[in-house]
C-alpha cells in the first residue's frame, strides 16, 4: 500500500493539495472571513470595481455584483456549497459506482449483464442533461443537487472500475484465495479491492472536480441551491448582463471554479502517476 | 465486412428500442415526482376546479401511474408529440427546428476535439521524456479544468465583447434572412446560394464550437498520448524499426493506426458529454437550438417539452455511439474478420 | 574476411544511480554463412547484442568502447540513415515472439508490401500483380499452404507458427548477409519449434546466409550452431566452435548449464544445482575477480580476487577462466531411482470422463455452440505417486487441472478423493477438497498478491481459520526453510524477490494446510534452466520429506521423464497415452506421442537430416 509520504512526494498531488487546503480553509472560516453578508444588497455601492481598478471601495476588495453584493463574502460563502458537494456529493457516488462495479466485475454473468444495461441506459443520456432533469423532479436544495449527481455519475466509477475488477479478477492469487478457503466477500475486500484503491482514489479526486462543475452548471441554469444561498454558478449566472461594464463580476467566480477544479484534476493526475504501477512501470522503462 | 456492419447496426437498433423505452420511463417517472398539476398547467390562471378536474380526467392523470405511461407511449408512436405548455405550439415544431442547429454545432465541434486532440496528443508523444512534454501535459490539465460553459464565457468576453472580433448572439447578422430547405442553417445558405449568409452563418459559429471543441480535447488527447505510449512497447513497432522503417513511418503507419483504437472508443462517451455541453453553451451564446429550448421549457416546467427533449438527446447519444462503433469496426480487423 | 568483427565492445546502461556495465569486451567473429549461437540465462545481455548490432539500443543505453565492422563497414561510425537502409536489407531479424511482432491492424500483404518498398523490391516500378506474385513465392519458400489466401489476413487470424514463417520469409526477401533470430522458438509448441528451426537452417543453407541464433537452450544451440558463445552477467565466457565447447566446455558455467538440463533420453541422471542466481547488474561493480566465483562449485580464492585470464584451451576455443583444466571435473549427481508403481499404495485421487465444455456462443431457443476442452480424461493417481501431464498449448492439460482442483466445475464425469465423491461444487465438497490438495500456478508474477508481504501469502490458508498473528509467524518461518528461502524473507513484497523465488513462495503457500496432493501447473516454464533445476531439486525434497503425490503439468517432457513415475500425454483435450514414464518413452504408443518425442532436440543427434525428416513431415 502506498504511504502518505509517497503520495505527497508527487509535485502534482502536492500543488493539488495545497490549494485545496486554502479553499477548504476558505470554505471553513467563511463566516469569520466574510466582510460582509453575502446577501446583503447594497443598491448604493453597486457593480463596484475590485481593488486593482480605480474607484474600487476598500469596503469591498473585489468588489459588488449589480445588487451591490460583497463579491468576496459570496464567493468564500460559496466555496462552502462547492466543497460540500463535491464530498458528498463523491463519496455516494464512490459507494454506490465501486460497490456495483465490485458485483459485476467479480460475478460476471447475469449480474454483470444486468449492471451493463443499465450503465448503458445511463450512458444514453448527457450527464448535464439527465442531472437538470432529476433536478427538475427533485427541486431545489443542496442535498438534492447531491442525490442528483450521485445518481448520474456512479456510472462513472462504476466503468471503470469494473472493467479493472476483470483484470484482477483474472489473476491467479484470487483463484488461489478461493483454493484457500476465502469466501466470496473476504476474496473482494480483501484481495480485489487493495488492487483497485488506487484507481478508485484517483477517480474519487477527479470526481470531486466534476461535482464542482455540475454544481455550478446546475445553479449556472438556475437550478441548484435555491437563491437565497450563494454559490458560484449563481454568480456567473448574474454577471452575464453586466459583461460590458463589470467583466470582474464574470471572471471572478469563473476563476474561483476553475481553481478548485484545477485543484482537484492536478491532485488526481499526480495520484494517478504515483499509484497506478502500471503508468509508473511504462514510465520507467 | 459490408454484411458484418450491418449484423452490428442491427444489434445496435435491437438494444437501442429497450433502451429508449426505458429511457422514456425513467424521463416520464422522474418527472411525476414535480409537485405541479400539468391539467392546472394547461388551462388559463381563471379555470374553475371542476375544469381542472375535467382536464384531470381527460388528460387520464387520474389513472396509475404505469397506464399513463403507455397511454403517453401510444401517443408518441402515433406521432402526436404533445403540446408546449408555455409556447402553446405542437412539442415537434418546437423541437424539429431546434435539432438541426444542435446537430451543426455538435458535428461541427467534434471535429475541432478531434482535430486538436489528436494533434496534441501526437505532439506531447513526439516530445515524450523532454520538458516539453511537461509543458504539454500541463497545459492539458488547465485546458481540462475550464468547464466548456466557462470556456464559452471566456471567448465570448475575449473576442467577442473585448476584441469585436466575431459575433456571439444567435445564428446570423440581422440584415439576412434565414434560408429554411433541410434546417440545417450551413446547408441552407449555400443551397440559398448566399454565401455571404453563409460566412455569417459560420461566423456566429466559431465560438460556441471553440468552447465545445477545445474543452473536449484534452481527454483526447492524453488518451491517445498514453496508448501511444503503450503501443510503443509492443513488439510489432520494434520489429518495424529492426526491418529499416523511419521513425516517420513508424508513428503514422504503425503506431497511430493502433493508438487509435483505444481513443476511439474514449470518444464515443465523450461525444455523448459533449452533447450535454451544447446545452449551457447555447444558452449562453443565445443559440437556439435544443438546449435553449430546454432550459425554457424547465424555466416554464413545460413537461411535454423536457420529455421529448430529453429523449432528442439520448437518440442523438445513442447515435453517435454507433457511429463510432462503427468505426471502431471498420478499423480493429480484430473485430472485423475471425 | 569475417562479415562481423566485434572487437572489444561494450554497452553502458546510465541513470542517477551511476552508469552500469550491460555487455563488457565483446570479442569474436562471424565468417559468412556460419551460424554462431549465443547463448545464456535470461538478464545475461544475449539480446542486447542483437540490438547492438543494429544500433537500436533502447533509451539511456550506449556503446561505449570496442570496434564494430559489418561487412568492412564501422557500424559504430554510420549515420542513423544510413545504418536503416542496411537493417532489414543486409540484415535481417527474427523475433522471438512472431504473433506480437506483425502489426495487427495490417493484413499480412500489406505488411509483406511494405517491407517490399523499403529494400527496393517493391510496387514503386512494379505494377499490382507483381509484387503479390513476389510475396507469394516468398512464402511458398517457407512450406506456407495457401499463400495467396495468407496475404489477405490479419495476424490474428493465424497461428504463432504461421506468423513465424511469414517473418522468416520476409527476413529472407533481400538476401540478408546477416540474420539475428532471438529465441525464434521460445514462444512456439514443441512440435512447431522443430520444424521453425529446420526451415532457418534451411533458409540459411540456400541463401548462405550468416546467423546469429540468441537462444537459451543449450541443446538447440549444439544442434544448428557452427560456433558458440555462452555469456554470463555481461561477460564472454566461453567461445568456439560448436563441438568443442560442448564436448569440452573450457568454463565451469558451460559445464554446470549442461548438467543442469535434465537428459530428454538415454540414461537417467541426477541434475547439477547452481546455488543463488546470476549476479545483478547493480552487484556486478563490487565483483573484483570473476563474476561466476560466486557460484562456482571450484571456486578459489583467486577467482574471487583476481579477473580471470581468457585462456585458449582448444583450436578457436577460449574460456574466460582461471583453471579451464579443472571443469570436466564437475560430474553430475547420481540418478534417481524412479520408482514402479507400488500395488499397495492407496489410491488417492480418481477421476472417470471428466469433460468439461465451454460455450462459445451462446444462442436464443436453441443449444450454445461448445468448444470441449477436456474429453472424458480418466486417470488414477495412488499415493505418494508423481504424474506427469504432458501436452502442447490448447491440449486442455490447464483445464483439467482446473477440474481437478475444483476451480472449475465438470460438464460430465466424476471424481473420487481418498474414496469420495468430488464431483460436485458445494461447500462441504469445496472444503474436503481443499484440505487434500492444493495447486500451484503457472505464473508467479499473477499468483502472488503484490500488495502481500511473503509471511502473509504462505500462511494465507490461515487467515481464514484466524490463525493468531504470532502463530502465523512461526508457520510461515517454517514453510519458508522447508523450502529453502531465509525466515527473513517473510518480510519482503513479491516485487523484492527473483522469478525463482517467487515461484518457491508459490509453492510454499500451497504447502501451509499440508496437502496430499499437489497439482503443479507448468511450474518452470520460463525459468532459467539453473532455477529449473533448483525448483525440481525442491520438488524431489519435498517428495522425501512429505510422502505427498504432485501432478505436474509441463509442456517439457525432459522435465516430466526427470520427476515422474507416470505421464498422461493430452492432445486437444484427450488423453492419448498414458503409463510409466520409462515405457512411454521408451515405446510410445501414440502417434501424436511418437511426434512429440521426434521434435525433443536431442543430446547429440545430427542436426540436418532430422530437419530435412520434419519438414517432409510437416
Amino acid at each position: 500500500m502506498p504511504s502518505l509520504p509517497l503520495w505527497l512526494s508527487n509535485t502534482r498531488s502536492l500543488i493539488g493539495f495545497t490549494l485545496l487546503i486554502f479553499i477548504v480553509g476558505a470554505a471553513l472560516l467563511a463566516p469569520v472571513l466574510a466582510p460582509h453578508d453575502p446577501n446583503e444588497q447594497d443598491l448604493i455601492n453597486m457593480l463596484l470595481p475590485p481593488f486593482w481598478v480605480e474607484g474600487s471601495d476598500a469596503a469591498f476588495p473585489l468588489g459588488t455584483d449589480s445588487l451591490g453584493r460583497d463579491i468576496l463574502s459570496r464567493l468564500l460563502y460559496g466555496a462552502r456549497v462547492a466543497m460540500t458537494v463535491a464530498i458528498f456529493a463523491t463519496l455516494g457516488a464512490t459507494l454506490l459506482g465501486a460497490f456495483l462495479a465490485h458485483l459485476a466485475g467479480y460475478f460476471g454473468g447475469w449480474v454483470d449483464w444486468l449492471i451493463g444495461r443499465i450503465i448503458d441506459v445511463w450512458l444514453s443520456f448527457p450527464p448535464v442533461v439527465l442531472s437538470l432533469i432529476l433536478m427538475v423532479g427533485l427541486g431545489a436544495g443542496l442535498w438534492n443537487v447531491i442525490l442528483a449527481i450521485v445518481l448520474v455519475d456512479w456510472t462513472r466509477f462504476c466503468r471503470v472500475l469494473r472493467s479493472e475488477v476483470m483484470v484482477v479478477r483474472r489473476r491467479d492469487y484470487v483463484s488461489a484465495a478461493r483454493l484457500l478457503g476465502f469466501s466470496h466477500v473476504r476474496t473482494i475486500t480483501r484481495e480485489i479491492l487493495p488492487a483497485t484503491l488506487p484507481l478508485l482514489i484517483t477517480l474519487m479526486a477527479l470526481e470531486m472536480g466534476i461535482a464542482v462543475v455540475v454544481e455550478a452548471i446546475l445553479s449556472f441554469a438556475g437550478m441548484s441551491v435555491g437563491n437565497e444561498v450563494p454559490a458560484w454558478g449563481q454568480m456567473i449566472a448574474d454577471a452575464r448582463q453586466d459583461v460590458y461594464n463589470a467583466p470582474s463580476t464574470l471572471i471572478l467566480p469563473s476563476f474561483a471554479v476553475f481553481v478548485t477544479v484545477f485543484a482537484f484534476n492536478i491532485l488526481g493526475d499526480g495520484l494517478r502517476r504515483s499509484l497506478d504501477t502500471r503508468l509508473t512501470q511504462t514510465e520507467r522503462a | 465486412m459490408f454484411a458484418t456492419i450491418m449484423k452490428m447496426l442491427l444489434r445496435r437498433l435491437l438494444v437501442a428500442i429497450p433502451t429508449l423505452l426505458v429511457v422514456a420511463a425513467l424521463l416520464f417517472v422522474v418527472l411525476r415526482l414535480l409537485p405541479v398539476d400539468p391539467a392546472a398547467m394547461s388551462l388559463p390562471p381563471n379555470a374553475t376546479n371542476d375544469e381542472v378536474a375535467a382536464m384531470r380526467e381527460a388528460m387520464g392523470l387520474n389513472r396509475p401511474l404505469p397506464v399513463q405511461f403507455l397511454i403517453w407511449l401510444g401517443q408518441l408512436l402515433s406521432g402526436d408529440f404533445g403540446m408546449s405548455i408555455a409556447f402553446r405550439r405542437p412539442v415537434w415544431d418546437l423541437v424539429s427546428e431546434a435539432l438541426p442547429a444542435t446537430i451543426e454545432l455538435a458535428f461541427l465541434s467534434m471535429i475541432v476535439a478531434t482535430v486538436v486532440g489528436v494533434a496534441g496528443g501526437l505532439l506531447a508523444f513526439y516530445f515524450r521524456d523532454r520538458t516539453a512534454e511537461a509543458a504539454i501535459d500541463f497545459s492539458s490539465i488547465v485546458v481540462l479544468s475550464l468547464p466548456e460553459f466557462l470556456w464559452a464565457l471566456m471567448l465570448m468576453l475575449i473576442f467577442g465583447v473585448w476584441l469585436q472580433w466575431l459575433p456571439f448572439m444567435l445564428r446570423l447578422d440581422p440584415q439576412f434572412e434565414r434560408p429554411v430547405i433541410t434546417g440545417f442553417l450551413l446547408l441552407d445558405t449555400l443551397l440559398a446560394g448566399r454565401p455571404d449568409a453563409f460566412m455569417s452563418a459560420l461566423r456566429h459559429m466559431i465560438l460556441p464550437v471553440m468552447a465545445l471543441g477545445i474543452s473536449a480535447s484534452p481527454a483526447i488527447m492524453r488518451v491517445l498520448r498514453s496508448s501511444l505510449l503503450d503501443t510503443y512497447q509492443e513488439d510489432y513497432i520494434h520489429q518495424a524499426r529492426l526491418r529499416g522503417l523511419d521513425e516517420r513511418r513508424v508513428l503514422l503507419r504503425h503506431g497511430l493506426k493502433n493508438a487509435f483504437l483505444p481513443t476511439l472508443s474514449l470518444m464515443g462517451v465523450q461525444f455523448g458529454f459533449l452533447f450535454g455541453g451544447t446545452l449551457l453553451v447555447e444558452v449562453i451564446f443565445s443559440y437556439p437550438g435544443l438546449g435553449n429550448l430546454m432550459i425554457d421549457a424547465i424555466r416554464n416546467v413545460d413537461l411535454p417539452v423536457i420529455q421529448i427533449v430529453g429523449l432528442a438527446y439520448c437518440i442523438m447519444v445513442l447515435v453517435i455511439s454507433t457511429v463510432v462503433d462503427m468505426l471502431y469496426l471498420v478499423l480493429n480487423p480484430k473485430l472485423r474478420v475471425r | 574476411m569475417s562479415l562481423l568483427s566485434v572487437n572489444g565492445v561494450s554497452v553502458a546502461f546510465a541513470n542517477a544511480l551511476g552508469t552500469f556495465t550491460v555487455l563488457d569486451k565483446l570479442t569474436f567473429e562471424l565468417q559468412p554463412g556460419k551460424v554462431l549461437g549465443l547463448v545464456g540465462e535470461s538478464g545475461a545481455g544475449k539480446s542486447m547484442i542483437g540490438r547492438t548490432i543494429a544500433q537500436l539500443l533502447p533509451n539511456r543505453f550506449h556503446v561505449t568502447e570496442g570496434d564494430l565492422r559489418f561487412d568492412g563497414r564501422d557500424m559504430l561510425k554510420t549515420g542513423a540513415a544510413e545504418q536503416r537502409a542496411l537493417l532489414g536489407r543486409d540484415i535481417a531479424f527474427i523475433p522471438q515472439e512472431p504473433l506480437a511482432a506483425l502489426d495487427p491492424v495490417l493484413t499480412i500483404g500489406q505488411q509483406i508490401r511494405e517491407h517490399l518498398d523499403h529494400i527496393g523490391r517493391g510496387a514503386g516500378r512494379r505494377p499490382e500483380r507483381d509484387w503479390r506474385k513476389v510475396a507469394i513465392e516468398a512464402l511458398d519458400a517457407v512450406h506456407l499452404h495457401d499463400p495467396a489466401g495468407v496475404l489477405d489476413k490479419y495476424p490474428h487470424q493465424l497461428s504463432g507458427g504461421m506468423c513465424q514463417r511469414i517473418l522468416i520469409a520476409m527476413a529472407f526477401l533481400s538476401q540478408p548477409k546477416l540474420l539475428i533470430a532471438d529465441e525464434p522458438t521460445t514462444a512456439l509448441d514443441v512440435s512447431v519449434q522443430a520444424r521453425i528451426v529446420g526451415l532457418i537452417g534451411d533458409m540459411q543453407r540456400r541463401h548462405g546466409t550468416a546467423v546469429i541464433f540468441i537462444t537459451h537452450d543449450l541443446r538447440l544451440a549444439r544442434e544448428i550452431c557452427d560456433d558458440v558463445l555462452v555469456l554470463y552477467a555481461g561477460k564472454q565466457v566461453e567461445f568456439g566452435p560448436a563441438s568443442e565447447v560442448f564436448e569440452r566446455p573450457g568454463h565451469p558455467y558451460t559445464r554446470a548449464l549442461q548438467l543442469a538440463i535434465p537428459p530428454a533420453a538415454g540414461e537417467h541422471r541426477g541434475l547439477f544445482t547452481l546455488p543463488d542466481r546470476m549476479p545483478g547488474l547493480m552487484s556486478l561493480k563490487q565483483m573484483g575477480g570473476c563474476r561466476f566465483a560466486p557460484r562456482c562449485p571450484l571456486a578459489e580464492a583467486r577467482c574471487h580476487e583476481v579477473p580471470p585470464p581468457d585462456v585458449t584451451v582448444g583450436p578457436g576455443h577460449r574460456a574466460l577462466c582461471h583453471k579451464p583444466e579443472a571443469t570436466p571435473g564437475i560430474a553430475p549427481p547420481p540418478a534417481l531411482e524412479h520408482r514402479h508403481r507400488d500395488p499397495d499404495a492407496q489410491l488417492l485421487f480418481r477421476a472417470r470422463d471428466v469433460s468439461r465444455h465451454y460455450i462459445t456462443r451462446a444462442r436464443l431457443f436453441r443449444k450454445p455452440d461448445t468448444f470441449p476442452a477436456v474429453r472424458s480424461a480418466s486417470l488414477d493417481l495412488a499415493e505418494g505417486e508423481f504424474l506427469g501431464i504432458v501436452g502442447e498449448s490448447g491440449s486442455g492439460k490447464s483445464t483439467l487441472a482446473r477440474l481437478l482442483v475444483g476451480l472449475e466445475g465438470t460438464s460430465g464425469g466424476t471424481m473420487e478423493l481418498l474414496g469420495r465423491d468430488v464431483s460436485g461444487m458445494d461447500r462441504g465438497t469445496a472444503a474436503f477438497r481443499r484440505e487434500n490438495v492444493q495447486m500451484v500456478f503457472q505464473d508467479p508474477q499473477s499468483a502472488l498478491n503484490p500488495r502481500r508481504r511473503v509471511g502473509e501469502i504462505v500462511t494465507q490458508a490461515m487467515e481464514v481459520m484466524n490463525g493468531s498473528r504470532a502463530d502465523r509467524a512461526t508457520r510461515a518461518a517454517e514453510l519458508l526453510q522447508e523450502i529453502g528461502l531465509s525466515p527473513e524473507m517473510a518480510q519482503r513484497y513479491p516485487s523484492q524477490m527473483s522469478g525463482g523465488q517467487k515461484q518457491r513462495v508459490n509453492i510454499a503457500r500451497a504447502l501451509c494446510t499440508v496437502p496430499r496432493l499437489l497439482i503443479a501447473d507448468e511450474i518452470v516454464s520460463g525459468l532459467d534452466v539453473s532455477v529449473q533445476a533448483q525448483l525440481l531439486e525442491l520438488l524431489l525434497h519435498l517428495r522425501r520429506e512429505r510422502a505427498m503425490s504432485i501432478i505436474l503439468i509441463s509442456h517439457d517432457l525432459s522435465v516430466v521423464r526427470y520427476l515422474c513415475d507416470r505421464v498422461l500425454v493430452m492432445y486437444r483435450g484427450e488423453v492419448v497415452e498414458q503409463g510409466e514414464v520409462d515405457a512411454v518413452f521408451a515405446n510410445p504408443q501414440a502417434d501424436y506421442t511418437r511426434k512429440l518425442l521426434a521434435a525433443m532436440p536431442g543430446e547429440g543427434a545430427p542436426a540436418a537430416e532430422k530437419f530435412a525428416a520434419e519438414e517432409a513431415f510437416a
